[in-house]
């Protein structure tokens, strides 16, 4: 922890991003502002790491776990670099090779419909990316969308925490070459190609838990843990897929922690953009004990109306998820040199919403806050001025 | 019926299938011990029969209660391998009668569903709670062709008389205003006949028919036009299916590649008796489908709908 003198500067993200897309804003959102606006003078996210030697005391103990899995993460890329032999691999692709090409071609383009159906604009960040890479998105992105939609859905009254296990059952046995269904093929088929592993996705089932049980958020730590959950994960999810440029000169770590950063960053964003239809089902993502600093209450989330102290209360919020983009930025560069594109773009693209937000004057109640087209194809070419300025 | 209820529930364990030929007639009968929910309690009136109209229903419902309870508890919307295989061991009739029961059982409780709701709508009513919706306008329909608002019945005039002015006035200005104004549309006021000098066309192509140039014109319209209605229709409906399973309700299973088999994979020898022709391989069914080939789209509950909403019933229990 106190050696954190490596810059944190390239964070990974793009893996992320996309999927906040899936992770809808249920998450809620740190308690006290200004200990996190303290923190972040002070010691700063968990990934802008000071460069001093005093370690960041500040560091919560969400931010610690997080921080422990984005470590054990690293580390088993190394070790999956390495140790992966091709005869280990061969023995996992004939186990997964029960399934029939065709049908598992079938279940990729299905990966495909799904995520061009609820995630257009993430879908076409997805192809600008390789063939393979954009499948093992698809898959990943299908896993993700139907996790979400066990405890959001019409279902959701029928979910128990015993068909979470089950989910989980299911996600451990197609980590080992045994899917159920299609979705689940394709993802297996995935994660035999990339290194990509289980963590983060039990992980995610575990946010799903968190998110059956809780409506209210005590605090920003809390909130960050639950932001972790669901969108954090999902970086990690794909940091693999999008690959660490070989010429990159950072450490894995810090690559992983950008992508975490940018994961969070847009969940954030989900969260301030829809305050009001969460509010409508009855769930606050913002802190509690942020809230009562800036002297608002549910009552007022719930009347919906916009005040002095409601636009001071979101200006901070955004500040906060301005400066975890940031640090997601810096971690960009160090993907490999086909993903920058796509994660450019969806940072790019996904930041502005936080503009929009405040251009709307702040009324996440009633206005949706969305890019319009024209805009994202602005971003898409300064995003891709980017990408190859990067190199 | 209440002696054959206690003969039947001695020798319950020899010939479950009884009983059920006897609730078909008394489901609605029952309806009124049903409204004070008590269906896990039969297990109690098996040997008692002290009601008449119980014990009918008892015996057959107790070989399964035990099952059914478990069931109820075990009951996880997530499918896994075994849960295809709870009900394995019945046969057909006892399958049959089994589903017919719980189809009787849902309607009941369907009924309750439906008059504990307006209990609640009273109730709110009166305590001033507000309702969001009244739903004493007409439903809207969705219009099939693109751009244009939804449909109801009162607007239907509005459309009947928008369609008629187009077409009265398109008549008008084709049959009387644009041969006075000796109208000529083409490029730079140019005639037909202009046109296909100026295109350095056979000149027989300008002397068209007025008649079939309408019909074509006319026919060609008319058929675009029913195009994009039905592919606006069929877009409409696709767009109410579940994604995942795109309406079947079904994914298939990964395990056998939807072919509801397994092959079994044994090594052969080759050394001694290599003259013996391969036997062909053995297969098992698919413990993942129990040979089905599919499994459930846990996204819909097999309802193949795209979730809407809350209360879509999981199977439509009438059809």
């Amino acid at each position: 922890m106190s050696c954190r003198n490596i810059s944190m500067a390239c964070p990974r993200e793009k893996s992320r991003s996309p999927f906040s897309f899936i992770a809808r804003n249920r998450n809620s959102q740190s308690n006290s502002r200004i200990c996190f606006e303290l923190k972040f003078s002070s010691a700063g996210m968990v990934p802008a790491a000071v460069t001093t030697d005093v370690a960041s005391p500040s560091r919560t103990t969400s931010e610690e776990k997080v921080y422990d899995v984005v470590l054990k993460q690293a580390a088993l890329v190394k070790q999956k670099k390495t140790g992966r032999s091709i005869h280990e691999k061969k023995l996992l692709e004939q186990r997964t090779g029960n399934i029939s090409w065709d049908l598992l071609n079938k279940a990729y383009d299905r990966c495909g419909e799904i995520c061009a159906e609820f995630a257009k604009t993430f879908y076409l960040g997805t192809l600008l990316m390789t063939p393979e890479r954009k499948r093992a998105i698809w898959a990943i992105y299908a896993w993700c969308r139907r996790t979400d939609e066990l405890v959001d859905g019409p279902i959701a009254s029928h979910l128990t925490p015993r068909a979470l296990d089950r989910w989980e059952e299911r996600l451990a046995g197609l980590f080992e070459g045994h899917p159920y269904d299609m979705f689940d093929a394709a993802l297996s088929d995935t994660v035999s190609k990339f290194p990509v592993d289980i963590q983060p996705f039990k992980h995610m089932i575990q946010g799903m838990r968190v998110d059956l049980k809780k409506s209210r958020y005590k605090n920003f730590d809390e909130l960050y843990l639950y932001c972790y959950y669901v969108a954090g994960t999902v970086g990690l999810m794909t940091v693999p897929v999008m690959g660490i440029a070989p010429e990159s000169k950072s450490s894995a770590e810090s690559v992983y922690n950008a992508a975490l950063a940018l994961g969070i960053a847009n969940q954030l964003t989900n969260i301030l953009r829809d305050v009001g239809e969460d509010a409508r089902r009855g769930r606050i993502y913002l802190p509690q004990d942020e809230l009562g600093q800036a002297g608002l209450s549910d009552d007022d989330i719930f009347r919906g109306k916009v005040t002095e102290k409601w636009r001071n209360f979101i200006s901070g919020q955004i500040k906060r998820a301005r400066m975890l983009f940031d640090e997601a930025e810096r971690g960009i560069a160090e993907l490999n040199s086909a993903s920058r594109w796509p994660v450019w773009a969806s940072l790019l693209i996904y930041r502005q919403i936080l503009d929009v937000i405040e251009a709307n004057d702040y009324d996440n109640f009633r206005k949706r806050a969305f890019v319009g087209r024209a805009k994202k194809l602005v971003f898409l070419s300064v995003a891709f001025g980017k990408a190859v300025a990067a190199k | 019926m209440l002696c054959t209820g206690r003969i039947l529930a001695a020798s319950n364990s020899r010939t479950p299938c009884l009983p059920y030929s006897v609730t078909t007639t008394t489901p609605f009968m029952l309806s009124g011990r049903y409204s004070s929910g008590k269906l896990k309690p039969n297990l109690k009136w098996r040997c008692t029969a002290s009601d008449s109209d119980a014990s009918s229903f008892a015996p057959s419902i107790d070989s399964e209660s035990s099952a059914s309870d478990t069931n109820a508890a075990g009951f996880c919307i997530i499918e896994g391998p075994e849960t295809v295989q709870d009900f394995a061991k019945m046969e057909l009739q006892e399958i049959q009668d089994n589903i017919r029961s719980r189809r009787n059982k849902i309607f009941l409780q369907m009924e309750e569903v439906r008059r504990l709701r307006i209990q609640q709508r009273i109730k709110s009513a009166e305590l001033g709670i507000l309702k969001e919706e009244q739903e004493t306008e007409l439903p809207n329909f969705p219009s099939f062709i693109p751009f244009l608002p939804p449909l109801n019945s009162s607007n239907l005039r509005l459309y009947y008389a928008s369609c008629f002015s187009l077409i009265a006035g398109i008549m008008i200005f084709g049959g009387l205003l644009a041969p006075t104004l000796e109208l000529k549309l083409g490029l730079g006021g140019t005639s037909y006949a202009d046109f296909i000098r100026s295109m350095h066309l056979p000149m027989q192509l300008s002397q068209v028919d007025p008649i079939v140039a309408s019909f074509s014109g006319g026919a060609v319209g008319v058929i675009s036009a029913l195009m994009v209605v039905e592919i606006n229709n069929v877009k409409q409906q696709e767009d109410k299916r579940c994604k995942y399973c795109l309406g079947t309700g079904y994914l298939a299973c990964a395990r056998c590649s939807s072919t509801g088999a397994l092959v079994l994979i044994e090594p052969v020898s080759t050394l001694n008796g290599g003259d013996q022709p391969l036997s062909p391989p053995k297969t098992e069914r698919c413990p993942n489908c129990s040979g089905a080939g599919k499994v459930m789209c846990p996204t819909c509950l097999c309802t193949g709908m795209a979730m809407a909403s809350e209360h879509d019933p999981r199977i439509d229990p009438f059809d």
